[in-house]
């Protein structure tokens, strides 16, 4: 029979103000195998955590339970002051009798008597608790980020200049991501590819950076430091290092197809160079517009290629790397805006989304800054920009708020008017949400300085009329019926998770919340972390940001990566699985269902890979046979428990 | 239609050319109209063969035994056993081999058509029959048994005297096999959990009443066990300790064995026993309604296996024993199940 002491906390009168401590203590001390205990108003204090090191030593225990809140928040304390009596770490159990219990419940009386069952189904458990010994990996001492944008290229190049190994991987041509396309950044009107491009040739030069482009991460298996990872490299066709970007290859070539940059506002050529500025700097073949890859077909470029770049044998490669840490900045999309038929996006080429408008507004942009409608190349001169298109409405579209359109649309406006200052700017809007350094002053300026008109109310519906865009609204302030003709529509767009960012999810296994964002492991106190340890989230894949947000959260990230890349060795927690092999029948359910890959058959019977397990117990719950099951927590384990709580 | 001069013509076939140890099928029995297992391993035996609509038992069972006795040979003779089966018994060989309990090479299928109708029922039989003895019963060209009494030759529907289970098969042939006699029809059915009928439409507080009187008759006699190929676990959650079949548990693992449920056969412990027993077979029962045929005091536990199978299909789209390659139920997650169970 073991040594069992029992410790309860009163956390101040979290537990105590519902729960009777004093009866809690004196009932457990009567329990079978308990040989001390005692109740205490901070039991994760210095005090507290004294009395239990004192108490382990003078009565002899062999194992603890301290009745307090959730294994979460102090477990490791209270098993490292076990430790410290020179306990093992895992004859310490906790029974939380705070959330649940006393958090959940008014009646002191029947609280009291759910503690004293939750405390003793815990003594109960650690009597048959195992000592083990915490198992230790290696750490493969090299990151990956996922995704080239800011937030990417951020978190990189922290890395690397912290000494780490840092593969970059982007699936478009070029790093850059939405930021590149934006023309001035808010509040600061400064140029957004000045303040970007300095980050790219940065990251594109670093000795410690591999960068990836037009590639595509495929399958990673593994566990925090020792990931394995596939990475696709797609063909460009084109080699890097002899292309001299002469451009000779679009001008032949015949194919034209909307131009991603420009947001379909321009066309590019099926061989193409994403923009001036792409990183790395060379041509891409693409292969779904290009007519064909041989010479039969089409072959134009190649045949103008004068230093021979093209090269139509490239093969698509898949590359292994071994890295400790994954970050993953897979950034945002705009809103589907087929979804958003009323107002006539699609039908009328002067509505605009928000990234096309950073387009005309931008130097290096289709129209060199100028702003014109791309349907008559005519400057227009009263321009509506509407709100919340997609966002903030449950009922039909995203329910949250996408966060940077009511600054951008404020700078867009400011700058349609800079760029034609007998214009007005129209903003319809719910309400502006523009808390941040200088935000606030951004907006009255644009108000004040600019003439910016804002509408509190919404828009119905937009349709042409007579070579203008006849706009319905309501201005709820005023409780009119607002009817404008614009000569142009721009819609700020909710933003979404980035395509591919819930495969790319379920293949690194970190959860996506409701609306497809990467989830992280806490709201309020692990914020870059997602669910699966080693793996870590950047940017506006987690959720709507601004450029100043992600690349805090990209730096994060990357100090987050580092506590697992400066380590030599990890630990990981020895409540594992192990199997009853005479049981087994090799039946392989319990291989299909773990979520870590940790499960394989040898020999017609299931093998534990330890260092993947992570000991949820999902094996042995589906297991027909009881022939697996977690160290600590076993089914008898849970069957005396059981027992205790039902008074047995 | 099964020719049976063609089934004897196979199975000798494999016989003499040594490519299976012995064939397990249905021979004539000593008792009446019902036929018993046959194991044939000479050649000239396969003239005892027979098939006709009372060969109702899932053979697959025998499998079960079949390994547990190889694996105690020293020298194990490695050919495969011939099985003949049904298109039922065919969907649990599925499930023997999805687990990986046998392995393909283990067993050489011959498969039967059940002529698109099925097998008889013993009881229903005898009820039509009003206590005439009945000698001898056979397929018909049509959906029609042909029964031979002491009156002579009759043809009788063969709907009302069909097994329950046959009534809403959807493949009266075997999905799976190395032979193939008879012919492959599909069967439309309307409803193929009709038997759910009646108890569904009962309230909480009339099933509860219905079952717990169903079960305060079972003695625990495990005959429903013992038949169910898909039971074929080393030890058994309602064995007691003591009872632990697999040879070399230690005492050590003894010792950490759960007593879920008390020997003695009460309400509340058979309740427990047929519970575990239905969700232990959920996404594995393959219907073949052997259980509820050899319950010597008539539980319908057939039912419960119908439920689960119905909620398993109606929920996940999952049917067991279709194919040997599919994640079985219990492992199997997909993004579109349903979750609003969750709270």
């Amino acid at each position: 029979m073991k040594r069992t002491g029992v410790f309860i906390c009163r956390c101040g009168i979290n537990i105590a103000g519902t729960v009777d401590v004093e009866k809690v203590a004196k009932e457990l001390y009567k329990h079978t195998g308990v040989v001390h205990s005692e109740d205490y108003i901070y039991m994760c204090s210095d005090p507290g955590q004294n009395l239990i090191v004192e108490a382990i030593k003078e009565k002899k225990l062999d194992s603890v339970i301290i009745a307090c809140c959730s294994p979460t928040l102090h477990e490791t304390t209270f098993r490292n002051a076990a430790k410290s009596a020179g306990l093992n770490p895992f004859q310490c159990e906790i029974a939380n009798i705070r959330e649940q219990c006393s958090w959940v419940h008014k009646d002191m009386e029947k609280a009291t008597e759910k503690s004293i069952k939750i405390t003793r189904s815990a003594v109960e458990r650690v009597r048959r608790n195992e000592s083990l010994e915490p198992i230790s990996i290696p750490v493969t001492r090299k990151a990956l980020v996922i995704g080239g944008g800011i937030s990417g290229i951020q978190s990189a190049l922290d890395l690397a200049n912290s000494g780490f190994e840092v593969i970059l991987v982007e699936r478009s041509p070029s790093i850059g991501g939405h930021m590149i396309q934006l023309s001035e950044t808010f509040p600061t009107l400064d140029c957004s590819q000045c303040i970007l491009t300095p980050k790219m040739v940065e990251a594109s030069k670093h000795p410690k950076i591999n960068l990836m482009t037009y590639s595509e991460v495929q399958e990673i298996s593994g566990y925090v430091g020792n990931f394995k990872v596939k990475i696709l490299k797609k063909p460009t066709y084109v080699d890097p290092d002899k292309c001299t970007l002469c451009d000779e290859c679009t001008r032949v070539c015949p194919v034209v197809v909307p131009n991603e940059f420009d947001i379909g506002l321009t066309g590019r050529r099926a061989i193409y160079i994403p923009f001036p500025q792409s990183i790395p700097a060379t041509y891409t073949l693409d292969i779904k517009a290009c007519p064909g890859l041989l010479p039969i077909a089409c072959g134009k470029c190649e045949d103008v290629c004068e230093p021979n770049a093209i090269d139509f044998d490239m093969k698509p490669e898949i590359i292994e790397e071994e890295v400790g840490t994954i970050i993953a900045a897979t950034g945002y999309d705009l809103y589907e805006k087929e979804l958003m038929s009323e107002y006539g996006y699609g039908k009328y080429p002067d509505v605009l989304d928000g990234l096309q408008f950073e387009r005309l507004c931008s130097a290096s942009g289709p129209t060199m800054g100028k702003i014109l409608r791309p349907s008559d190349h005519k400057e227009p001169k009263e321009v509506v920009f509407v709100q919340c298109v997609g966002s903030r409405d449950p009922e039909l579209h995203c329910a949250y708020c996408s966060k940077i359109c009511c600054m951008y649309t404020a700078k867009h406006a400011m700058l349609f008017k800079h760029h034609v200052h007998d214009g007005q700017a129209y903003i319809f809007y719910i309400d502006i949400r523009s808390g941040g350094k200088g935000y606030e002053e951004f907006v009255q300026r644009a108000v004040e300085e600019d003439g910016v008109l804002y509408l509190r109310g919404k828009v119905s519906k937009i349709f042409g009329d007579k070579g203008k865009l006849k706009v319905w609204g309501v201005d709820t302030l005023s409780g009119k019926d607002i009817e404008i003709d614009a000569d142009m529509v721009v819609l700020a767009m909710a933003t979404r998770p980035s395509k591919g960012a819930e495969e790319l999810a379920k293949k690194l296994k970190i959860a996506i919340d409701k609306d497809g964002f990467l989830s992280e492991a806490h709201p309020k106190l692990r914020p870059v972390e997602s669910v699966t340890s080693g793996m870590f989230l950047a940017g506006a894949a987690q959720a709507p940001k601004d450029i100043p947000e992600a690349v805090a959260q990209a730096s994060g990230a990357a100090a987050k990566a580092i506590t697992i890349l400066s380590q030599e060795r990890l630990y990981h927690a020895p409540t594992v699985a192990m199997v009853n092999v005479n049981l087994c029948t090799g039946c392989e359910m319990c291989v299909h269902v773990c979520p870590y890959d940790a499960l394989s058959l040898k020999d017609g019977k299931v093998e534990v890979n330890e260092v993947l397990c992570e000991g949820c117990g999902t094996c042995s719950a589906t297991c027909l046979r009881a022939a697996i099951q977690i160290k600590n927590l076993t089914p008898l384990q849970v069957h005396e428990m059981i027992k205790a709580c039902l008074g047995g | 239609m099964v020719n049976l001069e063609d089934l004897k013509k196979e199975t000798k076939k494999i016989l003499e050319e040594e490519r299976v140890k012995y064939i397990i099928g249905y021979k004539r029995g000593s008792n009446g109209l019902m036929p018993v297992p046959a194991f044939i391993k000479n050649p000239e035996d396969v003239e005892k063969l027979i098939w006709d609509p009372a060969c109702v038992y899932n053979l697959s069972r025998f499998l079960v035994d079949e390994k547990r006795r190889k694996a105690k040979e020293k020298k194990p003779d490695e050919r495969a056993v011939g099985l003949i089966v049904k298109g039922c018994d065919s969907r649990a060989l599925n499930v023997l081999l999805q687990e990986k309990f046998i392995n393909r090479d283990d067993v050489y299928i011959i498969g039967v058509s059940c002529e698109n109708t099925g097998i008889v029922d013993e009881k229903k039989l005898a009820k039509k029959l009003k206590g005439k003895k009945i000698l001898k019963i056979e397929y018909s060209e049509k959906d029609n048994f042909v029964t031979t009494t002491e009156d002579g030759k009759t043809e009788i529907s063969a709907q009302g005297i069909l097994a329950e289970r046959c009534l809403e098969c959807r493949a009266g042939f075997p999905v799976i096999y190395d032979v193939f006699l008879g012919e492959k029809a599909k069967r439309k059915l309307d409803n193929p959990c009709k038997s759910l009928e009646n108890i569904e439409n009962l309230s909480g507080e009339e099933r509860w009443a219905f079952w717990k009187e169903q079960f305060d008759k079972c003695i625990r006699c495990y005959a429903c066990r013992s038949i169910c190929p898909m039971c074929y676990c080393e030890e058994c959650v309602v064995d007691t300790i003591n009872y632990a079949v697999a040879t070399d548990t230690t005492a050590e693992e003894k010792a950490q064995r759960i007593k879920w449920i008390e020997k003695s056969p009460v309400a509340s412990e058979n309740i427990v026993y047929h519970l575990v027993r239905a969700i232990h077979l959920a996404g594995r029962c393959i219907d073949c309604g052997e259980c509820e045929r050899v319950c010597p005091l008539d539980i319908p536990i057939r039912l419960l296996n119908k439920k689960l199978e119905k909620e398993a299909r109606e929920l996940f789209g999952y049917e067991a024993g279709l194919d040997p390659d599919q994640v079985s139920l219990i492992s199997s997650f997909k993004d579109e199940d349903p979750d609003d169970f969750i709270i």
